[in-house]
């Protein structure tokens, strides 16, 4: 094994069993050793996290283990993303994240930051008892945005029907695209709700989030393209 | 046979004495229509027992669901221990908590006396309800008073659920020791409801199902610590766990059945034949109800759909029919009597009645 392989065996290693030191550490020495920040992410901290991720599908591995390996792979993130910080800004979408209004139980949502992160997506984090309001504003900010919702409990699902009315009230369905999970929700729910995908974990979350980001990519092109086209009809008119 | 006797049938161990299945709400009852109707509306019907007991009341009232219930809602015994609570006044939305308190037992506000600490909070207005409910309904329609364990209560609305889960790994005695210190007290509500009233408990850990944690720590935690508490207080007693019991191989149904309750109550994410096949073969005949879908189903589904789902539950072998959880807020008053009446039809006789045949 060279070096490098036995830095980033030793990452996933310690993200798998939840170590947070020991991910640290690993983390420093991948730093100090010259590793490419982001190769040490992708071949470290995310390939492991696709792992416990399927433990966790397979019942193998549960919230508690789940959260353990999560706060692992924070530590070993927090020493990375730093050095990481020009080569980020490129990515021109973001994912914004809260739990919704009523509800402060962030378990899931923190499980889907951190799988989210691992993926590469940058992350903005609302906290929670996060208002529709707060979410819209986030998330219009960018060019391409996604809102991804959280909610452990039924009770406060009407929370998330708040922010999907405010955003088509404003015009930003398909521009914005939403996505929700928790501990209650259900692709019925989705569907009652008028979100555009469910997650039913942090798995399923990333793999939804990257097509809603290719839709939106293609609905902005689509966009401009009619935008060009209505212009040159203008052009021809005159 | 009136509900109050049927149901008793069933928790006392003589279910085969029974005219047809019960059909009950194993968790809270309310709903929109019986706010509306009987001028009940939360938050109130939350802090003045006159009004609770009117509420808890009205789905039988309504719809002929065959018994009542308080509290409506999980953080009953977490306020009482100081956990922060929105009201939402002027609105109809569940409690909730506003912040997570503490990280461990110390944190906590706890009394010497557990017996101080069913005088706390809103405990004293359930304890109220249930008299009011005692005297209208006693032995005709049976009253239920629900408690929430403490790792849901706890792990739930106390502590931060994200770093109370990694105690399991890193610091179980953590967990063990609020369990110890708490049982008494969450038992102090238990046997206070029973005095007042009401016919059975039944305990809801909706934090144990095998979509949070894994049967090793179910039966690391859960198990001998809700074997004590149910141990604390008075038969009848029922457990009902949210969420999948039965999943990829795993089950903690007979952990549940160990637990030492009368019955078991589940809902829909897991599936009433498995959980039926599992407990006949841990104890044979051990009351099981259940388990059909309060939203998917009862609310949101036609007449037909939901008569459909009544008969499946009812030939996958469930004793006592019960929506999965409370009946979905909003859902129609003709809805739950449909369901109601379909558990009626559908259960009478009951299947061993009709084996004899």
């Amino acid at each position: 094994m060279s070096r490098k392989e036995e830095i980033f065996e030793r990452l996933r290693q310690a993200v798998i069993l939840g170590e947070t030191e020991e991910c640290a550490k690993a983390a420093q020495d991948a730093i100090d050793a010259g590793i490419a920040p982001m190769k040490v992410i992708k071949e470290g901290l995310s390939k492991a996290m696709e792992v416990v991720g399927d433990k966790f599908e397979n019942k193998e591995y549960f919230l508690p283990e789940m959260l353990l390996s999560a706060e692992a792979m924070y530590a070993g993130l927090e020493l990375l993303l730093p050095l990481l910080k020009t080569e980020r800004a490129e990515r021109k979408e973001k994912i914004v994240l809260g739990v919704v209004e009523g509800d402060i139980h962030d378990i899931g949502k923190n499980i889907v930051k951190a799988m989210l992160t691992a993926a590469g997506y940058e992350v903005v984090d609302l906290g929670v008892d996060v208002p529709a309001s707060e979410f819209i504003e986030k998330a219009s900010e960018e060019e391409i945005g996604v809102i991804a919702m959280s909610t452990m409990m039924t009770p406060t699902l009407v929370s998330i029907k708040d922010v999907e009315e405010k955003l088509a009230k404003k015009g930003l369905k398909g521009k914005v695209k939403t996505i929700i999970g928790g501990g209650t929700v259900t692709e019925q729910w989705r569907s009652k709700l008028g979100s555009d995908a469910y997650g039913k974990d942090a798995v399923e979350a990333v793999d939804k989030v990257k097509t809603l980001v290719e839709e939106i990519k293609e609905a902005v092109k689509l966009m401009e393209r009619k935008r060009k086209k209505r212009g040159s009809q203008a052009g021809e008119c005159r | 046979m009136n509900p109050h006797e049927r149901l008793m049938a069933f928790l006392e161990g003589r279910k085969e004495d029974a005219d047809r299945l019960p059909v009950w709400c194993s968790t809270r009852t309310f709903t929109l229509d019986g706010m509306k109707i009987f001028d009940a509306y939360w938050p109130k019907a939350h802090k003045d027992p006159e009004t609770m007991a009117r509420l808890a009341a009205g789905v039988y009232e309504l719809t002929g669901n065959e018994n009542m219930s308080v509290p409506f809602d999980m953080t009953l015994e977490a306020e009482a221990l100081g956990a922060p609570c929105e009201y939402f006044e002027g609105k109809i939305k569940w409690i909730s908590v506003k912040r997570f308190i503490a990280t461990d037992i110390y944190e906590m506000d706890i009394p010497e006396d557990p017996s101080e600490f069913a005088k706390r909070g809103r405990i004293p207005v359930c304890i109220e309800a249930i008299r009011i409910l005692k005297k209208k309904y006693g032995g005709k329609v049976p009253v239920t008073g629900i408690v929430t364990c403490p790792l849901t209560s706890v792990g739930g609305y106390l502590i931060d659920p994200a770093e109370f889960h990694k105690y399991m790994i890193k610091e179980p005695e953590r967990i063990h020791r609020i369990y110890e210190t708490l049982n008494p007290y969450y038992a102090a509500v238990a046997n206070a409801f029973k005095e007042a009233g009401a016919d059975v408990i039944v305990f809801t850990e909706e934090g144990a199902s095998l979509d949070n944690i894994s049967p090793k720590h179910f039966d690391q935690f859960v198990k001998p610590h809700l074997t004590e508490l149910i141990g604390m207080v008075k038969p009848p007693r029922v457990l009902h766990i949210c969420g999948s019991l039965i999943s990829r191989g795993l089950e903690v149904i007979t952990s549940m059945i160990d637990c030492g309750a009368e019955a078991i109550t589940i809902e829909e994410r897991t599936p009433m034949s498995e959980a039926r096949k599992i407990a006949d073969e841990h104890r044979a005949g051990y009351v099981i109800g259940g388990n059909v879908d309060p939203y998917n189903v009862i609310h949101n589904s036609s007449i037909d759909a939901i008569r459909s789902r009544v008969k499946k539950v009812v030939a996958d072998g469930v004793d006592m029919v019960s929506p999965g959880c409370d009946y979905w807020i909003e859902t129609s008053t003709e809805h739950i009597r449909e369901f109601v009446n379909a558990a009626i039809e559908y259960g009478t006789p009951p299947r061993w009645k009709k084996e004899e045949d």
